[in-house]
């Protein structure tokens, strides 16, 4: 089994030219992909022996992405800008992290703590979610102490909203608790910051030179019919998709809990089908309304994943597009059903500015109503501690994410701009480098803006189709174990084999780290030989041997070293001698396998 | 009065068109006739090896010698030239490789004297007559040179200070070549007086290349609609110019006729139909696995097209210790 | 009485033999193996000379077809390979010396297996004629 290191020489650069393939400039925290797409590629095909690779390569994942576990359930934003969907369909990136993640999770109970020096200062982070984790993650990797203010029984955030059927609670829970463990952080529990005494200069006056707060939103967005909040909000049977999911998260709700009731749910996010599917599986008839239309590629059109609404179609759940909710009909208190006018336009050049047709109105009835329609910070508590702007925003550096009232102050998450998951990781570790270069007085904006550029897809005589996704058939779904089947070790070696590793070689170098190659051989070119015969232009696959004009009407090969893979074909095909590989030690061995005959 | 330099030009294994292009100076090689003492010139003038054997060692200044050695006499002239010698010219591809001849290498000695005097259908020679080296006629004893078993070029055999390529060199080249030695101004021992780079620098035609060349059938020059400026590789057709030298003129590829090869590898490439053969197999492109062989079939005789002029100095030969291989 | 056993070069990929042998073993035994990082690297001149300066035969271990990690560098080497066996046959050299292997072995364990299997195959032939000939002086 080979041994992929992670140090010296095999560590990956920083992509002098900013590099790199699309899916990792898509990636919120540019994870190596590729590196580890390769590694994947070349496990072992014995399930036993492989156990070792599939451990080296989480940790390898780990050291930067200590939540990798939980995206391999629940992201997969790098499949959307992959660029084998032009040839055959995206890598399935995400169900190779989730490959990964199902071993790797039954294992971190066990990884050691890092032992972590800790002699920086402390840092305060408010909000045990995923932003401020990854926050607390990489500060305390740096040397901070670190103190998490969780304000409920648990870390985790907006990830508990996730149903168990995406994401099962024993990989949150490993990922969550092994990750303050391992990192040496402190949290404290069912404390909020802003109840009573507790403030942020109290906290700065206990010793904390940095806060990063992230708290996110934890309030819902009540419903709005105009610019009047809808009447009836308040009626028995009436709940709001947040709460509702939280309450589900904590195990409290009996699986036939809506066995016999007709839930209707009003919204077209994620969340609201996580809401419709949850409240499927509790036993209930569902239906949806939302205010978009079902065409997905038009500005109006629904914003929930594809994914969602066809397996919501497929358990069962009736939706009905271009709805809003004009009023809501109760009797005696309690919810009877609701008035939906067609909505023929949600968005015009201003903005969210949805407009009805009257005289197109249907009744939903149902005896349970969840509305989710987004959700929103505790604004009372940002301006109480001097966060808000005059026009009631947060006011923070887009870039810095450092408070613009409060210097010692840095915001990000969802309460900042609502986003994924790793988005809010990514302010996460944006925030802990602001931290510390506040800390150490360095300047705050010098080299944060990175412009990636993505590589092109590679040629290629074998473009193969992705694989299908498998989901046990909807009518064995009624509960909340996962319904996807994740990849064989076989499966996931197929997936990341057909990975055409877009990215230039000084991102990835997973050869080096296994030992295939000792260095990146680099290609030069002899102009002095090169008759511009261009045979090395047509045989790259990697865009990297290119002709260039020089003087006279006459063109040389070059070399784009960022495209180059150092394959060596186009050194074989060039018939004068002009292109050479350095740093390749094919000759030392030819010569020395020559000698040995 | 001043001495002029000793020139001799001798012909070993050769077609006679080397001698044609040095005629064919025209009055440009009366100024060289003028300018130099010509001691040996066996298709011009009358002159007899003993008199090149009376001279002193080095006494000829330059002997420009064409043709490569495939008999004992090619050889034994080689060598008495070069020790009369000051400088040796390899002049002509088959001095310099070995030259079309040189394809007799795939053949055995006994193969070819096989078809020669026996079995080619216009031979008549019932008694089976064979040259021999030694034979009694009428009593006296007649010898002929021994017929090699291989084709050799010239560095093989002898010595060699300058090569000029070509089948046969063109005047400017020569021209060059001759001034050169008669000035003293003398470019390093071993370089061949030619411009270095491949002749797709000197192809017009290069300019035509599509981004993307692919050959998925090879095509004999009859078989396609030819015109002068489209590259014969984006046609199918087997052009040698990526992997030969320039310099002649581009008289083949300016009439349509694809390059040959004649002029033999860039400078540091020792075979160039081996990386000739590299180059041709990455255009070559078969559309599925399973038709890859179809597709390279198409490429009929490649040793013969690949090694049509340099076959002798190929790698699949091992020679002497005493060779002097010009590569490095 | 001396058994002629073929001589061997052999070429190997690395992304496709042996990459999960950490040891090194089975490279340290071979030591007239090659490993490339690419099948692709393995040019014409490698396999003539190679063929010139005593090997019996040469065997070029390449990924199998559709699977190669640089896209097609198996698929232009086996171009080669077909085009040198027909230059070989023309030389009076059996094509059978010249062979490429198109599959993926990650152990390694097979690599001296096909060495051998060659080994079997080409030892009919007897050792290799490239034409050696002194000059008669």
């Amino acid at each position: 089994m080979w041994k992929t290191e992670c140090g010296g020489r095999t560590r990956v650069e920083q992509a002098v030219k900013q590099f790199l393939p699309p899916c990792q400039v898509q990636c919120p925290i540019n994870e190596d992909i590729q590196r580890t797409n390769v590694l994947i590629s070349m496990l072992p095909e014995d399930p036993n022996t492989a156990q070792e690779g599939v451990q080296q390569i989480g940790d390898y994942l780990y050291e930067r992405n200590p939540l990798f576990t939980v995206c391999g359930y629940v992201c997969g934003l790098c499949e959307l800008e992959c660029n084998y969907s032009s040839q055959g369909g995206a890598i399935r990136r995400r169900l190779l992290k989730r490959f990964i993640s199902d071993t790797y999770t039954y294992n971190l109970d066990e990884k050691e703590e890092f032992n972590i020096v800790k002699n920086k200062e402390n840092v305060a982070v408010i909000g045990g979610g995923p932003a401020g984790l990854m926050c607390a993650f990489d500060l305390s990797k740096r040397g901070y102490r670190v103190t998490v203010y969780e304000a409920t029984a648990r870390l985790g955030g907006a990830l508990w909203l996730i149903p168990q059927y995406r994401l099962p609670e024993k990989v949150l829970t490993s990922a969550l608790e092994n990750l303050v463990r391992i990192a040496g952080i402190d949290v404290k529990y069912n404390t909020r910051i802003g109840d009573g005494k507790l403030t942020l200069d109290k906290l700065k006056n206990e010793g904390y030179k940095a806060i990063f707060m992230c708290r996110g939103t934890p309030t819902p967005r009540v419903l709005t019919f105009g610019k009047e909040q809808l009447e009836g909000q308040d009626l028995s049977g009436v709940m709001y998709g947040h709460d509702f999911l939280y309450e589900v998260s904590h195990g409290n709700i009996k699986s036939d809990y809506f066995r016999g009731h007709k839930v209707v749910v009003i919204g077209g996010g994620n969340v609201a089908f996580d809401v419709a599917r949850t409240a499927r599986r509790l036993g209930a008839e569902v239906s949806v309304a939302c205010l978009e239309s079902e065409n997905k590629s038009s500005r109006d059109g629904i914003p929930a994943d594809h994914e969602e609404i066809k397996g919501a179609w497929e358990e069962g759940i009736q939706i009905h597009y271009s709805r809003g909710v004009k009023k809501i009909h109760g009797e005696s208190g309690i919810f009877q059903k609701i008035e939906c006018p067609l909505c023929t336009r949600v968005f015009d050049d201003a903005g969210f500015n949805p407009k009805f047709d009257p005289d197109d109105t249907m009744f939903i009835d149902g005896d349970v109503l969840i509305i989710t329609v987004g959700q929103g910070p505790d604004k009372s508590a940002l301006q109480k501690e001097g966060l808000l702007d005059e026009k009631g925003r947060l006011a923070v550096d887009p870039l810095t994410l450092q408070s613009k009232t409060k210097e010692w102050i840095f915001l990000g998450g969802d309460v900042r701009k609502i986003g994924f998951m790793v988005e809010a990781m990514r302010d996460g570790l944006y925030a802990a480098e602001s931290i510390e270069r506040y800390m150490r007085g360095l300047d705050m904006h010098e080299g944060r803006t990175r412009a990636y550029e993505a590589q092109e897809i590679p040629r290629s005589r074998h473009y193969k189709h992705e694989p299908d996704i498998v989901w046990i058939p909807p009518e064995k779904r009624m509960h909340f174990q996962l319904f996807e089947r994740g990849f064989t070790l076989k499966e996931a070696r197929e997936e990341a084999k057909r990975c055409l590793t877009c990215g230039p070689c000084i991102s990835c170098k997973a050869c080096i780290s296994i030992g295939l190659q000792d260095e990146l051989p680099t290609v030069t070119v002899h102009e002095e030989r090169c008759s511009g015969c261009g045979i090395c232009t047509s045989i790259c696959y990697y865009g990297s041997a290119q002709m260039k004009h020089v003087a006279d009407n006459k063109v040389k090969s070059m070399t784009d070293m960022f495209q180059c893979k150092a394959c060596g074909m186009c050194v074989v095909a060039c018939p004068t001698l002009a292109r050479e590989l350095i740093g390749c030690n094919l000759e030392a061995k030819y010569s020395g396998a020559i000698a040995a005959l | 009065m001043v001495v002029k330099p000793k020139v001799a030009i001798y012909w070993l294994g050769g077609c006679g068109g080397c001698d044609e292009a040095i005629v064919d100076l025209n009055e440009a090689i009366l100024h060289v006739a003028n300018a130099v003492e010509i001691v040996l010139w066996p298709v011009a003038m009358d002159f007899k090896y003993s008199s090149i054997e009376k001279m002193n060692d080095n006494e000829i200044t330059l002997s420009i010698i064409h043709g490569n050695v495939r008999n004992s006499e090619h050889a034994e002239m080689a060598n008495l030239l070069r020790r009369k010698s000051q400088l040796v010219l390899s002049f002509g591809a088959c001095a310099n490789y070995g030259g079309t001849p040189a394809l007799a290498n795939f053949r055995s000695k006994s193969d070819i004297f096989n078809w020669v005097y026996r079995d080619s259908p216009t031979v008549v020679n019932p008694k089976g007559v064979f040259p021999q080296t030694i034979s009694e006629t009428n009593g006296k004893t007649l010898t002929l040179p021994e017929f090699y078993e291989h084709v050799y070029a010239l560095n093989q055999v002898i010595d060699v200070d300058y090569y000029l390529p070509g089948c046969p060199p063109p005047p400017d080249l020569i021209v060059n070549a001759v001034s050169a030695v008669l000035s003293g101004k003398l470019p390093p021992k071993g370089t061949t007086l030619s411009p270095h780079m491949a002749m797709c620098d000197a192809c017009e035609r290069n300019k035509t290349k599509p981004f993307k060349l692919e050959i998925k059938e090879v095509k004999r020059i009859h078989e396609v609609d030819m015109d002068n400026e489209t590259c014969f590789l984006a046609k199918g057709v087997i052009c040698m110019g990526p992997a030969t030298r320039s310099g002649c003129g581009n008289t083949c590829v300016s009439t349509n006729t694809p390059c040959r090869g004649c002029f033999g590898p860039v400078s540091h490439a020792c075979d160039s139909g081996a990386k000739f053969l590299s180059a041709i197999a990455s255009l070559l492109q078969a559309d599925s696995d399973d038709q890859v062989e179809q597709v390279v079939d198409t490429v009929v005789d490649p040793a013969g097209y690949f090694y049509r002029f340099t076959q002798a100095a190929s790698i699949l030969h091992k020679f002497d210790e005493n060779t002097n291989r010009r590569c490095p | 009485m001396d058994e002629y056993s073929p001589k061997i070069i052999c070429f190997k990929c690395n992304f496709g033999w042996g990459y999960l042998d950490d040891k090194k073993e089975i490279n340290a035994v071979m030591k007239s193996t090659v490993p490339v990082t690419c099948s692709g690297k393995v040019d014409s001149t490698h396999i003539l000379t190679a063929l010139k300066e005593g090997a019996d035969g040469v065997l070029v271990l390449g990924c199998s077809q559709g699977e190669c990690h640089f896209q097609d560098g198996n698929y232009q080497t086996g171009k080669k390979i077909l085009l040198i066996k027909k230059v070989l046959t023309s030389f009076g050299i059996e094509p059978e010396r010249v062979r490429m292997v198109f599959s993926v072995d990650p152990d390694g364990i097979k690599v001296p297996l096909e060495i051998e299997e060659m080994r079997n195959e080409i030892s009919s032939l007897g050792p290799i004629n490239i034409g050696k000939c002194a000059m008669a002086s």
